[in-house]
């Protein structure tokens, strides 16, 4: 790899980090709120994509989690009193910052519970096992009313360090002329926590766990006899993509204002696998891409619909804009199955021109001579447990 | 008493109704090793062509034309999965997810806000045996369930494709190199699968129900507790996981005012329940097999 | 067990449904040595290999590996205690290089967890630093140095089988367990093969218990041969005098295996090779 196209992977997260710290200066509200819903939804595909592309567990409760970070955050924060339908609602007033600590905390909780089917459950098997969470989950936000204010939902409190508004507009300020309100805040506080989550998802691949993880997607029983213990690291992972998801589940709340529970269904699980299959299964960046892909798609659309005249008036019959984006996620799902299993960073990957292909390494069935064992230097046995010290 | 008699009895309708479900899961499974996430919407599928074709050519041209239309579906997915590079499992279920987003979306666009009659001829009829009520469409559900699940039941186990099926379920490989065609057992596994999803869509949509309307396709997913608690390979698990699963919903609705500390509605979660407990005791559910590890 | 002997097997049976895949097998292996277990297709060796690496639970017996009872012994705790192995069928993520399928038989040797990896705390960065040095030169030691880098799946067959050894040597094992590590090789590659697994032995000190086809092989590189034949020990000795058996002649006599390659005479002969 040339030392120029070295330069540009290193300047390009540099300028799109500070691209994204000057869009709240020139972006309208409407693209705020959206990207925050894209931040908020790309951390919970980053998680998601820990579990079903690295470690080859589908699961379809990630609605679950994200609605147990959701919730838990308003619980911790909220204060008691009346909620909507006659509900007493409870609440621990909590430092929302606590709070929203605490409710991640609680969704890797949630996701340990779970473990015992979780770390044992194979792969497709998990993936239907994990619909009962999303049953059971949809069970507990309509009849758990004390906490989760039942059919109406629950305000979300603002998230706050020491009166200072985060995702509020109190107390007023103004930067450069420009006054920082709600969603210029959320869009930074979203900003920090997907920068942080995405380079913690990339260094975990990275080292040791990560490896452990893909091998036993690989090959599971490999895994195991290659020193890697399957239960644990299958309900690690698990547990590991719920917390994401609670995280995920804070800061969409932070962007809703107000949780209900119809949002957290099986239809949201369904976008977030589509997110991790259309970006890139296993890849990072591709959950980052997919969840920009999957929740930009309708709000654009129906943010356009006036100029795309082909779609219908929501309420209609006609193929309006939601309808028109979860035709286009299934079939993305399908094609990118079939057609190309990397999904959208794989697309990218092939425009960009191709690295050198390794010499010979593409020598199928082509061994070059034998090597000469006596010119390579001795191995002495090392003993790393004693030599790490 | 009468009570108990009469939620036994809706229990063992309903549960065979999520037998056939189950069972057009267990088969497409078996002969191709494909999780059919799209089992739902083909349900759907059925239940709508026999709603709109039924005013004019009446409900048993309409339930055959229904059948036949939900088969076309099945192997349409069928040929589009063996498209597909490779044949990980994991990403051909994922297929069938992005097919199912396709075909419910389409299909609730299309039934919108209506409640769709299936116009049977069994209306909301019921009979009174012993004392207890119960629909003429269930009995009419159960006699064919008994008779398609018994036939199933023969044909695996006498037929040539009942054999070459259950070879290729096995080890397919082995299968291939004794001759045997995995993709004509492939393609008749997933045409009963469809027939018995587009079978299942009429009788869940006749009385008690109101009709088909646009969460119909959620049907199938109650079947997943049932195919998990038998087993994703097992067809006697298929039958017995889905009449289990009936006789809890109906047992759990049943008694919903003693049970309401469980919250409204628990007699939908109960499966789900049972399933997790099953699993945390049997990863494989009570008849699949364990999966035969080849290193 | 005696001072010297490494693993004992003892009276191992195995049933799948009514299949006996392993039925009353012993055998002793002793350390620093390289002991072969040989058989006919369907003889019950892979078998044997995954109750010894524990991903098969006998029925009855026991096997004894350094003083502790490996059978109801999870694979990775087994893995651990110093016994590594190298899959026949080549288990490696294709997508990953092969330093990182290296890296991941360090797993036992390591201690980095998801948030210290996460976070890059020091302890996670320089134990990653450390191993990584030593798995490059395991790597240097099986000619793999020049494609470090490189994704498993491009490699050639040769080269990823070599990958497969050098993982299993990466995690540093005191009991080497390699199913047919030859098989689908070229003469050429075989016998360089050959010539790695004996350095390992000798240089690093490890005790090899092999599954092989190639008799000339087997007869070069042994020290000792364990013959099964459905399920049974039929044999046990030095490659000479278990090539002279009746017993084991018929078994192979018997079956579609190359019994020429059993005689001594060739085993002689080739051993010079290595």
């Amino acid at each position: 790899m040339s030392d120029r196209t070295n330069l540009l992977r290193r300047a390009l997260p540099v300028g799109g980090l500070l691209l994204a710290l000057l869009v709240p200066f020139y972006l309208s509200g409407f693209w705020l709120l959206l990207g925050v819903m894209v931040m908020a939804a790309a951390i919970g595909a980053i998680g998601l994509n820990l579990l079903v592309g690295t470690a080859g567990q589908l699961s379809l409760a990630h609605a679950f989690f994200l609605a147990v970070g959701a919730y838990a955050y308003c619980w911790f924060a909220g204060a008691p009193g009346p909620g909507g339908g006659g509900i007493t609602l409870t609440g621990l007033e909590l430092p929302p910052l606590l709070a929203a600590v605490l409710a991640v905390a609680t969704a890797g909780a949630a996701g340990l519970l779970f473990s015992p089917v979780a770390g044992r459950v194979r792969g497709l098997y998990l993936g239907l096992a994990s619909l009962a969470l999303v049953f059971l989950g949809q069970h507990l936000l309509f009849n758990l009313s004390s906490v989760t204010g039942g059919f109406n939902g629950r305000s979300v409190p603002e998230l706050s360090v020491l009166g200072f508004e985060l995702t509020g507009r109190d107390p007023e300020l103004t930067l450069l002329g420009v006054p920082v309100g709600d969603r210029e805040r959320q869009w930074y506080v979203a900003l920090v926590c997907v920068v942080v989550a995405y380079v913690f998802a990339r260094r975990v691949l990275a080292g040791r766990p990560g490896r452990a993880l893909v091998l036993m997607r690989e090959n599971e029983t490999a895994a195991g006899v290659v020193g890697v213990p399957v239960s644990r690291y299958k309900a690690a992972a698990f547990v590991l993509s719920s917390m994401y998801a609670g995280l995920a589940g804070v800061l969409l709340a932070q962007a809703f204002q107000r949780v209900v529970p119809e949002y957290f269904g099986l239809v949201l699980s369904v976008e977030y696998l589509a997110m991790i299959v259309i970006g890139g299964l296993g890849s990072v960046t591709g959950a980052v891409l997919g969840a920009a892909f999957v929740t930009g798609l309708p709000s654009l659309l129906s943010h356009y619909s006036g100029l795309l005249t082909f779609l219908a008036e929501p309420g209609t019959s006609g193929v309006d804009p939601a309808v028109a984006a979860r035709l286009v996620f299934g079939v993305a799902i399908v094609a990118v199955i079939l057609l190309e299993q990397g999904g959208l960073v794989a697309l990218g990957r092939r425009l960009r021109p191709a690295p050198r292909p390794p010499a010979g390494a593409a020598g199928q069935g082509e061994p070059g001579p034998p090597p000469d064992p006596a010119s390579h230097p001795v191995l002495p046995p090392q003993d790393m447990t004693t030599a790490s010290s | 008493m009468t009570r108990l008699l009469e939620l036994l009895a809706v229990g063992l309708s309903l549960g065979m109704l999520y037998a056939l479900i189950a069972m057009g899961f267990v088969i497409i499974y078996k002969g191709t090793r494909v999780v059919n996430f799209a089992q739902g919407s083909l349900l759907a599928l059925g239940a709508y062509a026999v709603a709109r074709i039924a005013p004019s050519a009446g409900f048993w041209a309409a339930a055959a034309a229904g059948i036949v239309i939900t088969v076309a579906g099945a192997l349409l997915i069928r040929f589009l999965l063996a498209r597909a590079r490779g044949h990980d499992h994991m990403a051909l279920a994922i297929a069938t997810i992005g097919v199912d987003v396709v075909l419910t979306t389409e299909l609730t666009r299309r039934i919108g806000p209506d409640v769709l009659s299936m116009l049977d001829p069994w209306g909301a009829a019921t009979v009174r045996l012993g004392g207890v009520t119960v629909p003429q469409a269930r009995i009419a559900a159960m006699a064919v369930a008994v008779v398609v699940l018994g036939l199933l039941l023969a044909l695996f186990r006498y037929t040539g494709w009942g054999v070459a099926m259950r070879a290729a379920s096995a080890d397919a490989e082995a299968a291939s190199l004794m001759g045997i065609r995995l993709g004509r057992v492939a393609t008749v596994s997933w045409m009963i699968g469809g027939a018995l999803a587009a079978g299942a869509g009429v009788f869940m949509s006749t009385f008690p129900s109101a009709g088909l309307d646009s969460h119909s396709s959620t049907i199938a997913l109650a079947a997943i507790p049932a195919i998990i608690l038998g087993g994703l390979d097992s067809t006697h698990g298929a039958i017995v996981g889905g009449v289990t699963v009936g006789m809890a919903k109906a047992l759990t609705a049943g008694y919903g005012s003693e049970l309401g500390f469980l919250g409204a509605g628990f007699g939908d979660v109960m499966p789900y329940v049972l399933m997790v407990a099953v699993l945390m005791w049997r990863p494989s559910g009570l008849f699949g097999t364990r999966e035969f590890i080849r290193v | 067990m005696s001072e010297d002997t490494i693993l004992r097997v003892d009276g191992v049976t195995v049933r799948f449904g009514g299949v006996t895949a392993l039925d009353g097998v012993s055998f002793e292996v002793a350390r620093g040595s390289v002991h072969a277990v040989i058989g006919p297709n369907g003889a019950g060796k892979s078998s044997c290999f995954n109750v010894l690496s524990g991903v098969y639970r006998p029925v009855a017996g026991s096997v004894r590996y350094a003083g502790r009872e490996l059978v109801g012994t999870a694979p990775h705790r087994i893995a651990a205690l110093g016994v590594a192995r190298a899959f026949q069928n080549l288990a490696l993520a294709g997508d990953q290089s092969v330093a990182e399928n290296l890296m991941v038989a360090r797993h036992h040797l390591t201690r980095a967890g998801f948030v210290a990896t996460g976070l890059r705390l020091r302890s996670a960065r320089n134990e990653e630093r450390r191993h990584r040095e030593r798995v490059r030169e395991i790597a240097g030691f099986f000619e793999l140095g020049d494609r470090w880098d490189v994704p498993v799946g491009l490699l050639s067959y040769g080269e990823r089988k070599r990958v497969e050894l050098a993982r299993a040597l990466a995690a540093e094992p005191e009991l080497l367990l390699l199913d047919e590590p030859v098989a689908g090789m070229n003469h050429h590659e075989s016998w360089a093969m050959a010539r790695q697994i004996r350095r390992a032995r000798d240089e690093l000190g490890v005790t090899v218990l092999l599954i092989e086809h190639d008799m000339p092989m087997v007869m070069a590189l042994a020290d000792r041969v364990t013959v099964l034949d459905f399920g049974r020990r039929i044999a046990d000795g030095t490659p000479a005098e278990v090539s002279a058996d009746p017993e084991v002649i018929r078994a192979y006599l018997g079956s579609d295996e190359p019994a020429s390659g059993a005689a001594p005479s060739d085993g002689t002969t080739t051993a010079e090779h290595v």
